[in-house]
Order: C-alpha cells, then structure tokens, then sequence
C-alpha cells in the first residue's frame, strides 16, 4: 500500500508513516474482506459450507436466548413427549426439552472441538517447524515419534487417554480438559507432518538463504519467516479436523466416556435414546442429526478451501 | 526390493517402540498402586501376597527393567490374567479377533462393491449432475457418524419394517445363512463410510490416470472409449484405490469399537469396550496393544504390496 502511494508522490513522508485513522482502517478491512468473499464465492461447496458454519455459530451463540428450557432440569410431567408446539423436538425420558439440549450440547461440543484443534497446533506448529528446519537425527527421532502416534488405530488412543481421566475420577471443567489435551495430543502429529513437509521445500529457497547471509537467527528465520508460508494448507487441515474431532468427542460420548449424565451432549442423548428407539424413535434422530449438520458444515468448508488455496487441486 | 523390504521391517521397531512404551504407561499412569490394579480387590489385603506379587511381576525394580520384563512376556503372549474372568488375556483376545476380521472384510468388500462403480462413473462424467450428486452424496456419507446411522438403520429395519436382527451375531462355521442375515447391518454400517471414502479416492485417481498421456495414445489409435477406460484406466487407478483403502484399516477398527457395541458383536472392539467398563485393565492394555499391532503389520503389507503391483515407484 505505502510504496504505491510513494511512487505517485501524492503524499509526504511524514503524512505516509502516519497510523490510519479508524475510517481509513475500515475501508481496508472492508477490501480485504471482499477479496475473500469474492473468493469464496468462486468454490461453491466452499460458500456452501460458510454459510452453513455461519448459521451454526449465529444459532450456538443465541442458545440462551432460544431456548426457554433448561436443558438439564427434569420435568415429570413431560416425559418422552413427540414433538409439539410446546416442544419442538420432543422431550427425553426425564421430560427435558430434546431442542434446548441440542443446542446447549452443540455449544459445549464445538466449543471443546475448537480448543482441542488449537491445542493440537499449538504444539504440532512449532515441532514441525523444528523438525524440517534442523533435519538430521532431531528429525528422524521426531518422525518416528509422530509415525508410532499416527499407528494407534482410530479413537484408541483416545480411548486409552479418556479411560485414564474416568479412573481418576475427574469431573465437570478437568474432564473436558482432558478431552481437550486428548484430541489435541492425538492432532499434533499430522499436523506437525504437514508443516515439516512444507518447512523441507520453504527452507532451499533464496529468501532463507539471504536471512542466514545477514545473520538472522535459526529459530527467527523458522518461526516468523517460513512458518508464514505453510499456513494454507494447515488451515485446510484445521477445518477438516474440526470435522473430524466432533465425531470423535460424540463417539467417545456414545460409549458413555464422555461428561457425566446431566450435561446436554449428542453422544451420550443418542446412546440413551436406543432404550427408548420403540416408544419415541425420533429421540434418536435430532442429536445426530446435529453431528450430521455440523460435521459436514466443516467438511464442505475444508474442501472448498482446499480447492481456493490449492488450484492445482481444484482443476482435478 | 528385498532390501527395502528390511529397511520398511526396521523402520517399524520405533513405531512399535512408542506403541508399546504408551500402552505400558497407561498401566502406571493409573491412580493407585499397580498391585491393586493387577490383582483386584479381594486379594489386596495381604501383605505376604503383596511382597510376593511384588517380586513375581518385579515392581521392585526401575521402572525400564519393568518395561523390559512387560515386553518380553507380551511377545510371548503372555499379557497377564483378565481381572474379571480371570482368565489369560491373551486367549480372550485371541477368541475374539476372528469375529472383528470377519466384519472388517465383510464391511471393506461391500464398500468397494459401492463405491468403484460411483467414483469411475463420477470421474468418466466429470463436471457433471451425476458427478456432483456422487461427489454431495460423498461427502455427505464422510460426514455422518457411523454410530447414528447404524442406529437409524436398526430403527428402520428391526423396529419398524422387523426384516433384520437389531443384534448378535453367529458364527459363520455354524450356520453360514444365519450368520450372514446377522451379518448385515453390521456390515453395511461398516461400509457405508469406507464407501464413501473410496469413492472420493476412486474419482481422484481415474482422474490422474485419464489425465495421462497413454490415454490419448489409446483413443488416437482408435480403441472405444469404453475400452480405454475400463481396460486402462480403471485398472491403474485401482492401485492407488485399494493400497489407500488398506491403511484405511485403521480407521474401520478404530470405528468398530462403537458398532460392535451397538451390535453385541463378539469381536476384539466390544472386548475392549467392556473392559473399559469393569475396569479390566490388563484387557484394556492389551486390546489396545493388539490392535495397534495389526494395524502396523497390515501398513507393511499394504505398503509391499503397492510396490509389486507398481513396480515403477522408486523403491526409495
């Protein structure tokens, strides 16, 4: 922005190096926002999937102002009630309101998803980065730890990890911790795998090169000079993951291993749905039907945004 | 080839190493004393049996010299005696891997059956209605978890249209018509998924083989199109399909601890599963590890087996 405005000299040095005013800073918000639209719009599963992630957020965020019940509080008077005007989506076997627990449990349940994929980041970002940038045995050793992660079978480790918390009785807030530090512990590999790959082809480029040959630090030149350039497809891998991790938290709650009984959760509304699947069989329905909506919300999204930020991909 | 075949073998023993290192911790990472947890309650009282246990499984020891004599038992097969039944592990197991295996390949067959038909149509036709409707269908199956669509399966068939049993299982060498009408919905709850994976990969793959210039070579000398694609293509783009459909593996026995459960099938995903529940922990230990195993093993064949049906990947 700044250079152009130098060449056509229309302003001073001094008016330039100014901080833009808020307006200023709008106007350039709104362009940049406008490009990824316009982006956007070009991949229609990609829109598709946008929409869809807007509508959940806007809907998770209003839960309390579109419930009326609580989620967790019986009513005996309403038990294993079909769908009605009062209640839109039935009520469960301790008269709750099915509507009011999908959507305080999508809140809880997104909520954890997001937490757990930034943690797996947090930690798989930087050894990573690492790894491909110093190569030689830290690499081989950081692999070989990845590729024994990667080999536990599906949810596992999970299982393994989530069995620990149960047997030392954590509860409510520790318990959803260890959820958190489980899918997240169980994400950094893969993400760590695909940023080494990135860092491997980054690091032979001219622009590391000169940043050695001035005297840069190696951990500066890895974190804020190559990391930048590997943020796309993580990104992809992000979102696909959220996906991904929802199943998993509402597996693992299925199993009965998630949070304990009176939290609104899908995993756990579904599996004590099937004892009730011939009286109100549509118990069983809404809770994965929300997993459903959710995880391919996620999944669209991830998959347009892969065919934007890769065209090579999208031409397929 | 021989050589690579070595190099693969020795590049398991680290991921092996972390496997087992992970599931010999999560003995000691449990709250209270081994002892208790080996043994159970009633005999943890006294002391002789305790000093005595103590050597007899060397805790008196540092804890590598106890991983060391963990291993070598496990290698023998010998992971201690179930809690509950008391009996060796190891043969509770055994017993129920068949089942699993049974399953698995039953679900793998019937997801390729699906799904190579609709993701060759859907590369043939690219760009098309029926392109899209299998891509959105796709997606759409990646994205429902497999623990609600065997439920709504079991809602539609065994309660409302009573054509399948909800559950059990029997054994194939017992009574195969019997077996398979079990069978069934297990399978098909297996397969959808896997189906809906393979016919993403089968659309990509006939993509980069139709994208190949031996292709135009084939249409220029006059061969149909219907022999170009199903003689040609379709033939090499299976490779890819079915090596990546084989690590997929872990996936599907990661999934089959939840469907086992819902069907009260006897396989190694339900042992682990009600171990879990009776606090079983040297089952646990074990099951986790055995699946771990499998899936590794299973890799290495996979990863083999590519390379005969490929020759031309260098063999790096």
């Amino acid at each position: 922005m700044a250079s152009t405005e130098f060449q056509n000299g229309r302003r001073s040095i001094e008016e330039a190096i100014k901080p833009p005013t808020i307006g200023e800073r709008l106007a350039r918000y709104r362009v940049i926002l406008a490009d990824a639209f316009s982006e956007l719009y070009k991949s229609k599963t990609a829109f598709v999937g946008f929409m869809m992630l807007v509508a959940l957020f806007t809907v998770l965020i209003l839960t309390p102002v579109l419930t009326k019940y609580n989620p967790i509080k019986p009513d005996y008077t309403a038990f294993l009630q079909k769908p009605s005007a009062e209640h839109i989506m039935g009520t469960d076997r301790y008269g709750r309101d099915i509507y009011s627990r999908v959507l305080w449990g999508g809140r809880r349940l997104v909520t954890i998803a997001i937490l757990a994929v930034i943690f797996g980041l947090a930690i798989g970002i930087p050894y990573g980065v690492l790894s491909g940038y110093y190569g030689g045995w830290t690499d081989s050793i950081a692999m070989r730890i990845c590729d024994g992660l990667l080999a536990f079978p599906g949810i596992l480790l999970y299982l393994l990890i989530v069995t620990l918390a149960r047997e030392w009785k954590l509860e409510g807030f520790w318990n959803d911790l260890i959820l958190i530090f489980a899918l997240g512990f169980a994400f950094f590999p893969e993400a760590a795998r695909l940023v080494r790959s990135t860092v491997l082809t980054e690091k032979e480029k001219e622009y590391v090169e000169a940043s050695h040959t001035i005297g840069e630090a190696n951990l500066y030149i890895a974190m804020c000079q190559i990391l930048p350039n590997c943020i796309s497809p993580l990104i992809v891998n992000a979102t696909v993951r959220l996906g991904f991790v929802i199943l998993i938290i509402a597996a693992l709650s299925f199993l009965g291993l998630g949070s304990p009984p009176p939290t609104p959760d899908w995993g756990a509304d579904l599996s004590s749905a099937r004892d009730h699947m011939e009286r109100n069989p549509l118990l069983a329905v809404f809770p994965g039907l929300a997993i459903c909506y959710t995880v391919l919300a996620f999944n669209l999204f991830g998959d347009g945004l892969r065919d934007i930020l890769d065209p090579r991909l999208a031409e397929r | 080839m021989l050589v690579y075949t070595i190099n693969r073998i020795l590049q398991m023993i680290p991921v092996l190493f972390v496997l087992t290192v992970v599931t010999f911790s999560f003995v000691q990472l449990l709250p209270g004393d081994v002892i208790d947890t080996l043994i159970g309650d009633e005999e943890a009282e006294d002391p002789e049996l305790r000093a005595f246990l103590m050597k007899e499984y060397g805790l008196d020891k540092p804890i590598y010299t106890q991983y060391g004599i963990w291993l070598g038992k496990a290698l023998q097969g010998d992971f201690g005696k179930s809690l509950i039944t008391r009996r060796p592990v190891g043969v509770e197991l055994f017993e129920s891997i068949p089942a699993t295996v049974y399953l698995g390949l039953v679900g793998i067959g019937l997801s390729v059956i699906i799904a190579l038909p609709l993701g060759s149509i859907a590369a043939v036709k690219r760009n098309s209605a029926t392109d899209y409707t299998a891509q959105v269908t796709s997606l759409i199956g990646i994205s429902i978890p497999e623990f609600w669509f065997a439920i709504m399966c079991v809602i539609l068939f065994s309660l409302h249209l009573g054509w399948l049993p909800s559950s059990g299982y029997v054994s194939p060498f017992e009574d195969l018509g019997q077996s398979l009408y079990y069978l069934i919905l297990p399978a098909l709850a297996v397969g959808f998924r896997q189906a809906a994976y393979t016919t993403r990969l089968t659309r990509s793959s006939m993509l980069d083989e139709m994208n190949k210039e031996y292709v135009d070579t084939a249409r220029s000398l006059g061969f149909s199109e219907s022999k170009v694609i199903y003689k040609y293509t379709l033939r090499n783009a299976l490779i890819p399909t079915i090596t990546i459909s084989g690590l997929q593996l872990a996936n599907l026995l990661g999934g089959t601890v939840v469907l086992e459960t819902i069907f009260a099938w006897p396989g190694i995903g339900q042992a682990i599963y009600l171990a879990i529940i009776d606090h079983d922990y040297p089952l646990i230990q074990a099951g986790i590890l055995v699946l771990g195993i499998i899936v590794v093993v299973v890799n290495l064949l996979v990863d083999l087996l590519y390379r005969v049906l490929n020759p031309r990947v260098a063999l790096g």
